[in-house]
């Protein structure tokens, strides 16, 4: 049994070693922490001084007041700051406390002594807890009365400061135990200090590696759902108590059992235990060997999905890091040079190993990139195509909570598609034309007049087990069964519910629960005019506007041109927001908008903006157009005068199309044509045929109808329009392939042949 | 007693110590001799509970000693190079063994810090390294602990400090029965000191003795004889190990009772003879002799 008087005699003897540590965390939390809560009051008061000037008193003590809490939340709550120095104060805590075991004479000095070896670890250990904590509550004590004075504390920064308390206990515990089984595993400071960095790097670099050769290797990968964040890391955790407690304690106990298997002789060598330095000398190796070969495909533009150009390079690397990696570490574990040429096994090993994992991934033996998971195994997909039907804003999505989303975020969690057995089809079925596509690239070359047109999805299957399968593919959405398909798909309620912002029911609630704090408005327009519409109007108008929704399919979709968009507006007031305004520098509100196209063929929702006064479609008035200028790239003349001149040169053979383009070749041929236009009946015609940039300068997911990308308007507005108020004097217009006015094809094309 | 049953520790494959066998009895001073690298300080390291033998027992009054409090309570380890913690003083360090040690003597630690002349104020990392010796041995004295183990802790330590030394330890010995185990490579070290040795070589050990019962088994005469069959006769009825003859002058070291010894040279036709008193040298080259050993060759170089 442990002498209780006694045990505080050791720790007060042991504390008297660790006097120049206990001074520089004395410094940082109980001089530094302070002062600069001071600091940072002093200076949200001087900076809110304007808010006196702008606002009745009341009200601007009243905002001053939440920006010293927010700003006391902020400094005493959880911070990136605290976190780093509470990661180095482990460090040097773990380091320090244990570096006897680094010395031969200390260790027969202290291993001489009469005291258990567990009394001693106890010992350390607690005295580097309290060496973090002692100062930390005192620092935080005395900050909260420096910020009680100034009025600038209440439950919320008592909660903020509390919690990042426990939770930065929890994580010095998590990080002082990783450094105290770096110590015991380890045997010199430079080794621990390089064993401290691989256990917090080590899962991250084999994620960011096992992501990057699926990146590679793999055409159907998806990193959407890989997580290269790694799981064991306390870095990732700390938002988790639990998980830090969990983690701490498991670490701390190996750490313990390591101490008492620690021989006293480990003292000075590179590892303390014999048996692990082969397994964490090809442990290290491999992945670096990988990570460096990934790095240099990446850096030659290796893409074995197309060719196997620059392999010799990645081949070259991997041998490389292998060899030297492991002479290298030899080298450290020796101490001497001449370990260079020790335990080739080792090399053999890693390269095997290495190559081994290699060839995993570049002949897919798993089976990895054409998977498609058995129809019965799958409870149901999400089909994600990449921002179709999406407006300039794209798909703004919110959870439940109010939270934002990513379109992917979004359909993976609400987007639960029950017909499996057409998307498993078309996955199918695209991946098998993808795949010969890419071989006919391979074999003839890439063909411009090709009839395939790729759209990028992602699908993510959920299987009954409750694992998720993600991959990415390639849909050729000119074939009539794909196409036919995708209607199928991209029909369905549960597509739509899962996919189109407009047809969400957080949207909903997001609606219904609109107050001071969330304002929300809505417009109807074509990109030029608008008009807003009240909130009730615009709940009945979500309401008939899904009823078309559920009516459109991918066919009719790429079919249209939208005529309008109907976009609500939702402004969020940040002012008492408490991370938002601290600093007195940051907006007081966050306006998101969701978009939503309205086709020719909604109906009901054309007739109802009808009714309601709202309707308009995407062209302009005439009589708001003082003048139209069209611009024609005429790009095919350009490429033809650019490869004339080259060949003229004599560079034609050696020169391919990106080289001409680095070399500024078609740069200097300008066949840009400028063309005026100010007659009325020009004006007219003209703006039947273009669209405005709002409209059709989006992403052609579909490849349905598109712009021409060859011609550019720009339509300058009457100085009396509403328009020239709203705008400005002018906005770009496009027009829609095959719409060009035969006038302005003729006026605007280049004529200066060579 | 510290008892040593057949411990045997390896460092990187390699044995530094093999199936030693070793008493050691209380109240006496233990010498353990051998070459560098024979295994001195990791059979000290051993029963100063700091190593763990990988085979064997080491026992302290019957006590296994490693990571066993009671039985490190009875010793006290000064190693070959002691430690002192950074920018400590006598004081610091007197404060840190009273915490570990509660039988440390603290009145006789100051007084014999002045009787050596070392200033307790004085910080230990200006000290010389015969002081830092000095002021080792001084924590190991008073520390109150049975068995004081030194590793060539005298080596460094002039004559006059040596004899004080000594002095404490008999004095020590006296009083509460203390038994130093003195590591050494240095055979003239120990010789004033031990009591009894035990010879190291190669990780094993080669003799454990008393040091009288060898001084009593084997003899030194001097003497010139008569006749050449005079002195024939003499040596063919003498077990005899050394014969050094300069001129007429035999120099005889024989195994034998000094007593039997001598009557046979009063008996023998001598002009004279005289018994020389045996240095510890002569004692082990004669010893090792027997178990086939060349000592001048691992002591004495």
């Amino acid at each position: 049994m442990i002498s209780k008087s006694s045990f505080l005699v050791d720790m007060k003897e042991n504390n008297k070693r660790r006097l120049w540590v206990w001074s520089i965390f004395l410094l940082i939390f109980v001089v530094l922490f302070p002062a600069f809560t001071a600091l940072l009051l002093n200076r949200i008061t001087s900076y809110s001084g304007w808010l006196f000037e702008s606002y009745e008193k009341e009200i601007a003590g009243q905002i001053l007041h939440e920006r010293l809490i927010a700003g006391m939340c902020s400094i005493l709550g959880e911070s990136g700051l605290m976190k780093g120095i509470t990661a180095s104060a482990a460090l040097i805590s773990a380091v320090q406390g244990f570096s006897y075991l680094y010395s031969r004479k200390k260790i027969d000095f202290y291993m001489g002594m009469p005291m258990k070896r567990k009394r001693r670890f106890l010992n350390i250990w607690l005295n580097g807890i309290l060496l973090y904590i002692v100062p930390y509550l005192t620092g935080l004590i005395i900050s909260i009365l420096i910020a009680a004075q100034s009025e600038a504390v209440d439950k919320r920064v008592l909660y903020e400061a509390g919690t990042a308390l426990y939770t930065n206990i929890l994580f010095y515990l998590c990080i002082y135990h990783i450094a105290i089984l770096a110590v015991m595993l380890t045997g010199n400071i430079i080794i621990t200090g390089f064993g401290f960095l691989v256990f917090c790097l080590y899962e991250y670099v084999v994620r960011m590696v096992l992501a990057g050769y699926k990146y590679l290797f793999f055409q159907y990968f998806c990193s959407y759902g890989t997580k290269t964040e790694p799981v064991f890391s306390p870095f990732f955790m700390y938002q988790s108590p639990v998980k830090l407690f969990i983690f701490a304690a498991i670490i701390g106990i190996f750490a313990y059992i390591c101490y008492l298997k620690r021989p006293a002789e480990a003292a000075g060598r590179s590892m303390t235990f014999e048996v692990t330095k082969p397994v964490i000398k090809i442990l290290l190796i491999v992945p670096t060997a990988l990570l460096a070969g990934w790095l240099i495909a990446d850096a030659v533009g290796f893409n074995p999905n197309s060719s196997m150009d620059g392999i010799g390079y990645v081949l070259f690397t991997l041998v490389l890091v292998i060899v030297i990696g492991s002479a290298l570490i030899q080298v450290i574990y020796e101490f001497d040079i001449r370990g260079v040429f020790h335990k080739k096994s080792h090399i053999v090993i890693s390269g095997v190993l290495t190559a081994f994992i290699f060839i995993v991934f570049r002949y897919d033996l798993m089976g990895y990139d054409g998977y498609i998971p058995e129809q019965k195994a799958i409870e149901s997909v999400a089909f994600v195509p990449d921002s179709y039907d999406m407006t300039w804003e794209g798909g703004t999505y919110f959870d439940r909570d109010g939270s934002f989303m990513t379109e992917l975020e979004y359909a993976d969690k609400y987007m639960q598609l029950s017909n499996v057995e057409d998307v498993c089809e078309l996955a199918e079925l695209s991946m098998k034309e993808y795949d010969q596509f890419l071989e006919q690239v391979k074999k003839e070359g890439y063909d411009e007049g090709q009839d395939e047109y790729w759209s990028y999805a992602t699908l993510i299957y959920h299987m009954k087990n409750g694992r998720d399968v993600i991959r990415s593919v390639w849909v050729n959405v000119n074939n009539d069964k794909t196409v036919h398909l995708l209607d199928s798909i991209m029909g369905s309620g549960e597509f739509k519910k899962g996919y189109m912002p407009g047809a969400s029911e957080n949207l909903d609630r997001i609606l219904e629960q609109a107050d001071t704090k969330r304002k929300i408005s809505a417009v109807y327009g074509n990109g030029i005019y608008t008009k807003k519409m009240s909130e009730t109007e615009t709940k009945d108008f979500l309401e008939v506007y899904r009823k078309d929704l559920a009516s459109a399919n991918f066919s009719k979709v790429r079919e249209s041109i939208p005529q309008a968009m109907f976009s609500l507006n939702i402004e969020e007031n940040v002012l008492d927001d408490i991370y938002g305004t601290w600093q007195g520098i940051s907006s007081s509100s966050r306006i998101h908008t969701i978009s939503v196209f309205i086709y020719p063929f909604y109906e009901e929702s054309i007739a109802w903006l009808k009714e309601h006064g709202y309707y308009m479609n995407c062209q302009l008035n005439a009589e708001d157009v003082a003048r139209v200028q069209v611009i024609n790239h005429n790009s095919a003349e350009q490429e033809r005068l650019a490869e004339k001149r080259s060949t003229v040169s004599g560079a034609a053979a050696v020169m391919n199309d990106a080289e001409i383009d680095i070399y500024g070749d078609s740069e200097a041929i300008d066949t840009r044509v400028y063309t005026d236009y100010t007659k009325q009946d020009e004006i007219e015609r003209i703006v039947e045929c273009v669209y405005p940039d709002e409209i059709v300068y989006a992403y052609n997911w579909d490849g349905g109808k598109d712009y021409d990308r060859d011609y550019e308007v720009i339509v300058y507005f009457r100085a009396d329009s509403e328009l020239n108020r709203e705008y400005g004097s002018y906005a770009y217009y496009y027009f829609m392939e095959d719409q060009i006015p035969d006038f302005v094809e003729e006026d605007t094309r280049y004529t200066n042949r060579r | 007693m510290i008892e040593l049953r057949n411990i045997t520790k390896s460092f990187d494959k390699m044995k530094a110590v093999d199936n030693v066998s070793v008493t050691i009895r209380e109240n006496t001073v233990f010498g353990l001799i051998g070459t560098n690298g024979a295994g001195k300080s990791t059979v000290l390291r051993m029963i100063a509970g700091v190593l763990e033998p990988e085979q064997g027992e080491i026992a302290i009054d019957g006590i296994p000693v490693f990571d066993n409090m009671d039985a490190k309570k009875k010793l006290y380890f000064i190693a070959d190079e002691p430690y002192f913690f950074a920018n400590c003083n006598a004081v610091d360090m007197q404060k840190y063994l009273i915490s570990v040690y509660p039988e440390f003597a603290v009145e006789d630690f100051y007084n014999y810090l002045v009787n050596f002349g070392l200033d307790k104020k004085r910080k230990v990392n200006t000290y010389s390294k015969g002081m830092r010796k000095q002021l080792a041995l001084i924590c190991g004295i008073c520390s109150g602990a049975k068995y004081l183990l030194c590793d060539e802790t005298f080596d460094g330590l002039d004559p006059v400090m040596r004899q004080g030394i000594k002095s404490i330890f008999a004095s020590e010995m006296e009083r509460r029965g203390m038994t130093p185990v003195i590591a050494s490579h240095n055979l003239r070290e120990l010789e004033d000191i031990c009591d009894h040795v035990g010879l190291l070589h190669k990780g094993g050990v080669l003799l454990s003795k008393d040091l009288e019962d060898m001084k009593c088994n084997i003899q030194k005469i001097q003497c010139v004889f008569k006749t050449i069959e005079d002195e024939a006769k003499v040596i063919s009825s003498l077990d005899i190990m050394k014969n050094e003859k300069r001129g007429s002058l035999n120099v005889l070291t024989v195994r034998g009772n000094k007593a039997e010894i001598l009557a046979i040279f009063a008996t023998a036709n001598t002009v004279f003879f005289e018994a020389l008193p045996l240095s510890l040298e002569e004692i082990f080259i004669s010893e090792t002799e027997v178990v086939g050993y060349d000592i001048k060759k691992l002591i004495l170089g």
